[in-house]
């Protein structure tokens, strides 16, 4: 059981239009996946999306290695 | 052939106006009192996601209410409604939703059962041969998606949080549950019939109880939440008779005993 308010971090991310690269709009805490919807749709309903995605912030892989190596092959 | 559609008061055949008057004013009136007790937990939710969360569902509940209130305005007869000059004195609601909520386990069953109620006969307007209630019920049900998702994913959350909130679950659940389960009228479906005979309604009665009670039982089932509910082989039934005798068609509650 999570203790609440201690809860996942889900990224937002949403496009306005089609053909708009998905942006980063934000972040919510929330238990589950479900409750990660409906936490996004409610903060972030400022714009009239086209398509909004929640990404648990633990499936987001950081790319600094790739990066240091792009850098390094340009040196 | 494909029936007409009723696109206008006048259309309505006559018998259809008084319980169709009844209905939409129940589930504004409901609908208003929803969101006045959800929107209390605005900024006391038990995280900010939450509150957040309980604040959009009032806009809605809100917002519903007055678009419901808007389709009295063309019915004649109906009694004069807004959301300026709602008084709770007058209001067909059910008691659940007359006094703030005792805590947030209390928003969560109003959520699960309330709010989910009103949605599911509205469900039943989707294709409605009325196109006022019909317009009107789709995009509300659009909406009300969230809504369910939000009472499920909660009523899970704080069912495996300690005996007490599951305790504080279960007395909103007994508080709330015979006028919710006769919201749907009696088994024909009561002064409700006429709209279905008119196409206004698709069903009524018994055959919109038991879609309600096939979504919430295996919920309450997972959560571990008890109900008075019988389940045989994937079926649910209700363990206790609904009280009848006290049901308010009208102004659909239970008058206090």
């Amino acid at each position: 059981m999570q203790t609440i308010g201690d809860e996942p971090v889900y990224e937002v991310f949403a496009r306005r239009v089609e053909g708009e690269p998905l942006r980063h709009v934000g972040s919510v805490a929330a238990p589950g996946d479900a409750l990660a919807r409906v936490y996004a749709r409610s903060i972030y309903d400022e714009e009239s999306w086209l398509e909004m995605y929640v990404v648990p912030r633990r499936a987001i892989i950081a790319v600094d290695d790739v990066r240091g190596e792009a850098v390094d092959a340009h040196a | 052939m494909s029936t007409p559609l009723l696109d206008r008061p006048s259309a309505l055949p006559r018998e259809c106006v008084a319980p169709l008057v009844d209905l939409v004013v129940a589930l504004a009136d409901n609908k208003h009192a929803l969101g006045l007790r959800y929107a209390e937990w605005c900024s006391s939710g038990p995280t900010i996601e939450a509150g957040v969360a309980a604040t959009a569902m009032a806009q809605d509940e809100l917002g519903h209410a007055r678009v419901l209130y808007g389709l009295l305005e063309e019915l004649p007869g109906a009694p004069r409604r807004s959301e300026h000059e709602w008084v709770a004195a007058d209001a067909r609601t059910v008691a659940f939703v007359n006094a703030p909520f005792a805590g947030w386990p209390h928003l969560i069953v109003a959520n699960l059962m309330i709010d989910r109620t009103l949605a599911t006969v509205l469900e039943t307007a989707l294709e409605s041969r009325y196109l006022p209630l019909r317009q009107r019920a789709r995009k509300i049900i659009e909406e009300e998606r969230y809504h369910a998702i939000h009472g499920q994913s909660w009523l899970a959350q704080l069912a495996a949080d300690s005996p007490d909130v599951r305790a504080q679950l279960t007395a909103g659940l007994r508080d709330i549950w015979t006028d919710v389960l006769c919201w749907f009228g009696p088994a024909d479906g009561g002064s409700l019939r006429a709209l279905v005979d008119a196409g206004v309604l698709a069903e009524a009665g018994d055959a919109v109880r038991s879609r309600f009670i096939a979504q919430l039982a295996p919920v309450l089932d997972a959560a571990g939440v008890p109900a008075p509910l019988r389940g045989a082989g994937g079926r649910w039934d209700l363990a206790e008779p609904l009280p009848w005798d006290r049901w308010d068609e009208r102004a659909r509650r239970i008058r206090p005993s």
